[in-house]
């Protein structure tokens, strides 16, 4: 008789689980890099996420269902890239992850469009990543570069009395372009405000000292400089312009966030990040600090960028969309995603409507380096949205 | 002096016998009902048109050019313009012309078009580079990618400089490419045997006695790189078809070696080496990918790891070029078994163009 039990209860236990895993499940599909240079940008983001599924299992699944995940490796490569969204769309996914990058993630996000399922970049900040450059069931779960140069704009005219401002402009990415054209559709919003002069420069340029020459012949120091670049080349601009003598504040896109390089310019100060959270243990939302300590649970390491956290940002909206629409189903998920408006999350609120998915204003955290120790001092929300016709320029 | 007749007898084989292989390929890719082996077929059936594009040339003239991905990179962006929705590229590349913003047409109308546009810059390209030979040849290829990789990375208003080009229409059904792959190997094919074609394989193989009987050999150069221009843009239009999406990057220096290799280790002076080389290398790739992702052999989980694809990747070329120094067919062509053995007997009174070794490797 026990042992009958012990059978039928093993028969119960191995149908449970397997059977859900099959018919029941939720499919979240990540066709990120899981190799090449994209690896290190789409990890830490996917591990974020993980948690969020991960939570939510725990907490008793999404409409009753457990969320089950498939991956497939883009190996940093287009082609590839296709073909891992096919494979995580064959293998039954409700929901698409694609890599960080516009250009990489793409498509698999197509791919995904094309099935008609919901899609969603990692941590893209080009306007492309959603309806404009995919299709109406496409998301980006980071914010767009252009309001990180807004917000330093408005931030430092308001809060550090600035009024003359310089641009420099790394032309390298799409990215770096956002940032100065957000600081470009703010600067005429701020009365008084001039910009005294621009220059460019490229991220691999061995030496900007022809255009550190340029801003220490203005006929005065700017108050504050505008900086669009990204790793790795910023390490070498910031420090060329603190060695040439050049102390003005630095304001910068968040592609700079981190500790990891700042042993490179030894006592940086004046200088100014947007982040979405801190992963400096100061944010005052102590349910960051509890994520960052999750986080280095499962990974073994504290977060190195803020780009951790629009991973965890992408699957909690997601869940909340699905759980009010009650299905998985692409277009009741979208209409559901772009009801919110000003939805709270860990990481500040999010807007979604039928032009944009994709946030044209954002809360940011802003943190100063000073002596080389970044901490959180501000936090700043622009003034209005940032339109799409500026945005699609 | 050979009648056209029986050089098309004697050569139709290689043609029929790379379509077939094509051919089952293709259906078992449909019988196998896998779509994301679907897309790696279609990536297979554009490395061939890439490769057989450069055999066009390089096998044919003996010059190595390292700039055919050029043509590809020209037709992939035709193809864009010609199929993009009007409003998508009013918006993204406000530049172009007024009259191909409002033109949209279907994709099998758009790539041969784009293809042709291709042939059109190889020809005006050509008529200065074919005067040179030798590394001289070779490096102002590489040159002329240079500059096509640059302007179409930098003039924003008409190629969208670095930012992914979108809204191209996607095709994921695979009897297009497997069309168009044949298409190119018979192209290839009947260049090869053509006037042009045998005139500058003569060139190839004796440049000062071809010269001295009367060969314009600029030209029959000309020739063959308009062709295989033609070729390469037709790849690099499909290429933009099966995945929506193109970059000026995608087209340089990786893909170029990609596809040199596959033609050196196929056998440079082949068609049939080209096409056995995509499909020996690109089989190879796939199995080292699987063993990547790890394969489970009764119980045994077998995997290597990341990124040893690429490694031994290079050491399987290595190993092939040190057996087989001029590729795997050398300068051979598949052939009926029958016509081989036949052939065999008869070479020794009549020299044939296909069995005469080249200067190209030696």
């Amino acid at each position: 008789m026990r042992q009958i039990r012990t059978f039928g209860l093993a028969v119960a236990a191995a149908a449970l689980a397997t059977a859900p895993a099959l018919a029941d499940d939720i499919v979240v599909g990540f066709a990120t890099a899981a190799s090449g240079f994209m690896e290190a940008y789409d990890k830490p983001a996917q591990d974020a996420a993980m948690i969020r599924i991960q939570e939510i299992n725990e907490a008793g699944g999404l409409l009753g269902r457990q969320i089950r995940v498939v991956t497939a490796d883009t190996k940093s490569d287009r082609a590839e890239g296709a073909r891992a969204g096919l494979t995580v769309v064959d293998a039954g996914a409700d929901l698409v992850v694609v890599s960080c990058d516009y250009d990489f993630g793409s498509p698999a996000a197509l791919v995904a469009e094309s099935a008609g399922k919901v899609s969603i970049f990692l941590c893209a900040e080009s306007i492309k990543a959603g309806i404009q450059g995919v299709g109406p069931h496409s998301f980006s779960a980071s914010v767009l570069a252009a309001v990180q140069g807004a917000t330093m704009a408005e931030w430092a005219y308001h809060k550090r009395g600035a009024r003359t401002f310089y641009r420099l402009l790394d032309t390298w990415t799409e990215y770096n372009k956002g940032i100065c054209d957000g600081f470009d559709w703010m600067l005429p919003r701020l009365e008084g405000a001039t910009l005294i002069g621009s220059d460019t420069f490229v991220n691999d340029d061995v030496s900007i000292a022809a255009q550190i020459t340029r801003i220490k012949a203005l006929p005065q120091a700017p108050d504050a400089i505008m900086l669009c670049t990204m790793m790795p080349g910023a390490v070498s601009a910031i420090k060329q312009l603190r060695d040439a003598g050049i102390t003005a504040p630095i304001l910068n896109g968040s592609g700079v966030d981190g500790s990891y390089w700042l042993s490179a310019v030894p006592d940086l100060s004046n200088f100014f990040v947007p982040v979405q959270g801190s992963i400096y243990g100061d944010d005052p939302n102590p349910e960051v600090t509890a994520f960052n300590a999750k986080y280095r649970e499962m990974t073994g390491s504290d977060p190195s960028t803020q780009y951790v956290y629009p991973g965890y940002v992408m699957i909690d909206v997601w869940a909340r969309a699905v759980e009010r629409a009650g299905t998985t189903e692409a277009a009741a998920v979208v209409a559901e995603l772009e009801k919110m408006r000003d939805e709270p999350t860990l990481f500040g609120p999010r807007t979604f409507t039928s032009e944009l998915h994709h946030q044209n204003r954002a809360r940011y955290l802003i943190v100063e380096t000073d002596q080389g120790q970044p901490r959180v001092i501000d936090e700043w929300t622009i003034s209005e949205p940032i339109p799409v016709s500026a945005l699609l320029r | 002096m050979l009648r056209r007749g029986s050089v098309v007898r004697r050569t139709i084989a290689t043609p029929i016998i790379l379509s077939a292989l094509i051919l089952a390929l293709a259906i078992f890719t449909v019988w196998s009902g896998s779509r994301p082996f679907n897309q790696t077929v279609i990536d297979v059936l554009l490395r061939v048109m890439l490769v057989v594009g450069l055999y066009i040339f390089i096998g044919n003239s003996g010059v190595l050019s390292f700039g055919h991905i050029g043509f590809t990179c020209l037709g992939a962006y035709a193809a864009a313009w010609l199929t993009m929705p009007p409003m998508m590229k009013g918006m993204m590349l406000p530049g172009l012309p007024g009259w191909l913003i409002a033109t949209k047409l279907p994709y099998w109308v758009a790539a041969p078009i784009a293809a042709t546009f291709a042939a059109v810059f190889a020809w005006l390209f050509g008529l200065v580079l074919m005067r040179l030979s030798g590394i001289a040849a070779s490096i102002a290829t590489f040159a002329m990618l240079a500059m096509i990789n640059k302007i179409y990375s930098n003039w924003s208003s008409v190629t969208g400089a670095t930012s992914s080009v979108v809204g191209i229409p996607i095709v994921r059904d695979l009897w297009p490419y497997v069309i168009a792959a044949i298409l190119c190997i018979v192209i290839a094919w009947a260049h090869a045997i053509s006037r042009a074609g045998l005139k500058l394989r003569a060139a190839r193989d004796e440049p000062v006695a071809a010269q001295a009987s009367g060969i314009d050999i600029p030209r029959e150069r000309l020739v063959a790189f308009v062709v295989s221009g033609w070729v390469t843009g037709l790849a690099g239009a499909l290429f933009a078809h099966s995945l929506g999406v193109v970059t000026p990057d995608t087209f340089y220096l990786a893909m170029t070696f990609m596809a040199l290799s596959m033609l050196v280790v196929g056998g440079m002076s082949s068609l049939s080496g080209a096409v056995l080389g995509v499909l020996v290398l690109s089989l190879l790739i796939q199995l080292l990918r699987g063993l990547e992702r790890g394969v489970d052999m009764g119980g045994v989980a077998l995997k290597i790891p990341n990124g040893l694809q690429e490694i031994a990747l290079g050491v399987i070329m290595i190993a092939i070029l040190m057996f087989r120094p001029s590729g795997m067919m050398g300068n051979r062509e598949l052939v009926w078994p029958r016509a081989r053995r036949r052939r065999a007997a008869d070479a020794a009174p009549r020299s044939s163009t296909n069995t005469q070794p080249t200067g190209v490797h030696r």
